[in-house]
């Protein structure tokens, strides 16, 4: 029985209907995991090194221990984020001869399915086989293996548990993080040590490897307290998240846009209240961190503003990017009602434009932090937003008249890449390397603030030219609308 | 003549699906749409909304194509399907968003709405659930009203009947009633009954073409069951 569920929900994968369209995001997403699994592999293998480089002070096997329990900390807060409650997938089953037992069965195997339970084999084990087994035996080995394994089935089954029991939402997870955050702090200014405390575990799993079989002990509870509840609810009703009572909400803020703010706010809601979007738009708050990556010391010191452009703008513009790479599908829903109605298409656009430098300006703002590492930084951060607000703007509204796939935004963002083409990805670039190419010759001639005011005045040239665009835009929409609408429709 | 439809035609591959080359529709008039499925009813109302483009011919909404501007808009409501909705907000806030369309304030759609508190049925006011989470039924009845409310000239439903109960068939029945006249109504159903009941004009139709078209009399429903029966 439990083979034909998963033969069916194989088939389900292979089958479903915007498969076949969008091949290109799978192979891109495939690209994707695959990159994620080697970097995996490659801190797996490089472990002693990295716990080395970061803790150079200490005996390697000391920061492993260290380390694991703030991993599985993380782990539980991302898949509080991340991980799907496997539930719709039952219900052409439940009215069938099939035992209650089996279809449970068949939940608890499916929600081990997730990329969540593979990371720890590719982080923890190549360190254990090469550092733990040479220096504390091959018992130990094994019950380091089976403490980790058992963890991880834990973080799996208590997450459901606590997701099918209450209502989780993305707050938790924020606070969970802040959580986190705060115990690194105070490790870091050694008031109260997580390390320490996993350190203190692992070493006395090392003295008394039995001592590994508490967690398989917790798994196994955790696993059978799910089963039961299951067991006792097995209700599609009761087992996807519960409703809340839902109100009508007014943004008062855009009420003097007149029907401009009326379409923005529609558009607000939209966003708020599904899954898709909203995960879209927390993770361009997650990206603010992108500049670390960017922003070097050597970089900032010697003005090199092309090295760090592509990060201020896209940090500054995530939400344009993310958001506006789906532009329309997002209404593919109601797409008929929206033409039906008495709606005026340079309204709709300029509703757009008004949502998007609502967004840009919060992010910038956010990301104005960047100013303590250098205060040069909040220049080509002014840049990056102007250009961003002014011509990031038009760039992917024109690029989204040219978007006719549907998108079901009741699914789930992570790793969903429906609705999205080839095309979506390779017609970024004009986006990111306009900028770029702006700026490289007063680089070259080694003027980077003449630079930066270019990029500057270009985006301010083009918000000052938005009537403009907004015409255009809307005429390029009118013409397109029926095609839009046919393929919104599927 | 308040709507005319010339020549058209909607070609899908090598299949016409609609295939109309004239049709009249005085204002006032309550027409009937009835035909089975794949006659090509909602592509048709779907051409009249200019929602798709014609092949060719055109649809003209008080003498002007509705390919060309939106002056339609301002006095044509419609409900086809679900897509019609936007279906994260409340039934409240769809009201208010359709009514700040066409110039209602909060206070004239609260008051619109409270006429229909039986038509309703207390299900879809203050009921803190999303239009999503409505039953098909109910859903139906956001969307007519919805239409309703934005008093058109020209009301257009595709299949209105149908998810209904029957105490709201007949509550919608008689709302359509009421309003004729002064609205000219296009409905498509597959219900005999009400359609005769409700529209004083039956078009019928087979695989685009238009087969029939007269006006309602005490021998229509027996004459359309009989086309239909055959």
């Amino acid at each position: 029985m439990l083979s034909t569920f998963l033969s069916h929900q194989r088939k389900s994968f292979w089958r479903s209907r915007n498969r076949g369209s969008s091949i290109a995001g799978q192979i891109v997403l495939g690209f994707f995991m695959l990159y994620f699994f080697i970097l995996a592999l490659g801190a797996g293998f490089g472990m002693s090194h990295l716990l080395t480089y970061f803790f150079p002070n200490q005996d390697v096997i000391k920061s492993f221990n260290g380390i694991i329990l703030y991993y599985f900390a993380f782990d539980f807060i991302m898949r509080m984020q991340f991980q799907e409650l496997p539930t719709l997938s039952i219900i052409p089953y439940l009215h069938l001869k099939i035992q209650k037992s089996k279809i449970i069965k068949f939940l608890n195997v499916k929600a081990l399915f997730s990329a969540f339970n593979l990371w720890p084999f590719f982080i923890f084990l190549p360190f254990c086989f090469i550092k733990i087994a040479p220096s504390l035996g091959a018992v130990t080995t094994i019950m380091y293996i089976v403490s980790i394994f058992s963890i991880m089935i834990f973080n799996n089954y208590m997450v459901l548990y606590i997701k099918r029991k209450s209502i989780t939402n993305t707050l938790y997870t924020f606070l969970g993080l802040v959580v986190i955050a705060a115990f690194a702090a105070l490790e870091y200014y050694k008031i109260i040590s997580i390390m320490a405390g996993s350190d203190f575990v692992f070493r006395a799993i090392a003295a008394h490897p039995y001592y590994a079989f508490a967690f398989t002990l917790a798994a196994i509870a955790i696993f059978y307290f799910n089963s039961s509840f299951l067991r006792k609810n097995l209700y599609v009703e009761e087992l996807s998240s519960k409703q809340e009572k839902k109100g009508s909400t007014d943004y008062a803020f855009l009420n003097r846009f007149g029907k401009v703010g009326e379409l923005a706010a529609l558009e607000l809601k939209l966003i708020l209240r599904h899954k898709r979007p909203r995960s879209a738009v927390i993770l361009g708050f997650f990206f603010l961190f992108y500049g670390f990556i960017f922003y070097k010391e050597k970089a900032i010191n010697t003005d090199a503003f092309g090295q760090m452009m592509f990060g201020a703008i896209f940090m500054t513009g995530v939400s344009i990017i993310i958001y506006g790479q789906f532009m329309f599908a997002w209404q593919s829903a109601h797409f008929d009602g929206i033409l039906a109605n008495k709606i005026n298409f340079k309204d709709y656009i300029r509703a757009k434009f008004l949502l998007f430098t609502i967004g840009c300006t919060i992010i910038t703002l956010l990301a104005s932090f960047y100013g303590f590492l250098s205060p040069k930084l909040l220049l080509l951060h002014l840049a990056a937003y102007l250009y961003n607000i002014g011509f990031g703007t038009v760039v992917v509204l024109y690029l989204a008249t040219l978007n006719y796939k549907r998108l079901d935004i009741t699914k789930a963002a992570s790793f969903n890449y429906q609705g999205t083409g080839a095309t979506q990805w390779l017609l970024m670039f004009p986006y990111a390397l306009t900028p770029i190419l702006m700026y490289v010759p007063f680089g070259i001639l080694n003027k980077p603030y003449w630079g930066l005011a270019v990029v500057g005045t270009f985006g301010l040239a083009m918000l000052l030219l938005r009537g403009f665009w907004v015409n255009y835009i809307a005429k390029r929409l009118e013409l397109q609308r029926y095609k839009i609408a046919e393929g919104f429709r599927e | 003549m308040i709507l005319e439809v010339k020549n058209l035609q909607k070609v899908y591959g090598d299949k016409i699906v609609v295939n109309i080359e004239d049709l009249q529709i005085a204002a006032g008039e309550t027409v009937g749409l009835v035909g089975n499925n794949g006659a090509g009813k909602t592509t048709f109302f779907r051409m009249l909304l200019d929602l798709i483009r014609p092949t060719n011919g055109e649809v003209l909404s008080k003498g002007e194509n509705v390919m060309h501007n939106d002056n339609w808009k301002n006095y044509t409501a419609s409900f086809l399907d679900e897509g019609f909705l936007i279906d994260y907000l409340t039934p409240e806030e769809y009201f208010i968003f359709i009514g700040s369309l066409n110039n209602l304030s909060v206070a004239d759609v609260s008051a619109y709405l409270s006429q229909y508190g039986e038509f309703f049925n207390g299900e879809i006011l203050n009921s803190g659930k999303y239009i999503r989470d409505f039953s098909k039924g109910n859903q139906n009845k956001v969307g007519i009203a919805a239409a309703l409310m934005q008093k058109p000239e020209i009301l257009i439903l595709d299949e209105p009947f149908a998810n209904l109960d029957p105490t709201t068939q007949i509550r919608l029945k008689k709302l359509l009633k009421e309003q004729t006249g002064n609205m000219t109504t296009f409905i498509s159903s597959h219900d005999l009954n009400h359609v005769t009941d409700v529209c004083n004009r039956i078009i019928l139709v087979e695989k685009g073409r238009v087969i029939k078209d007269f006006k309602t009399d005490e021998n229509t429903l027996k004459e359309l069951e009989n086309y239909f029966s055959a």
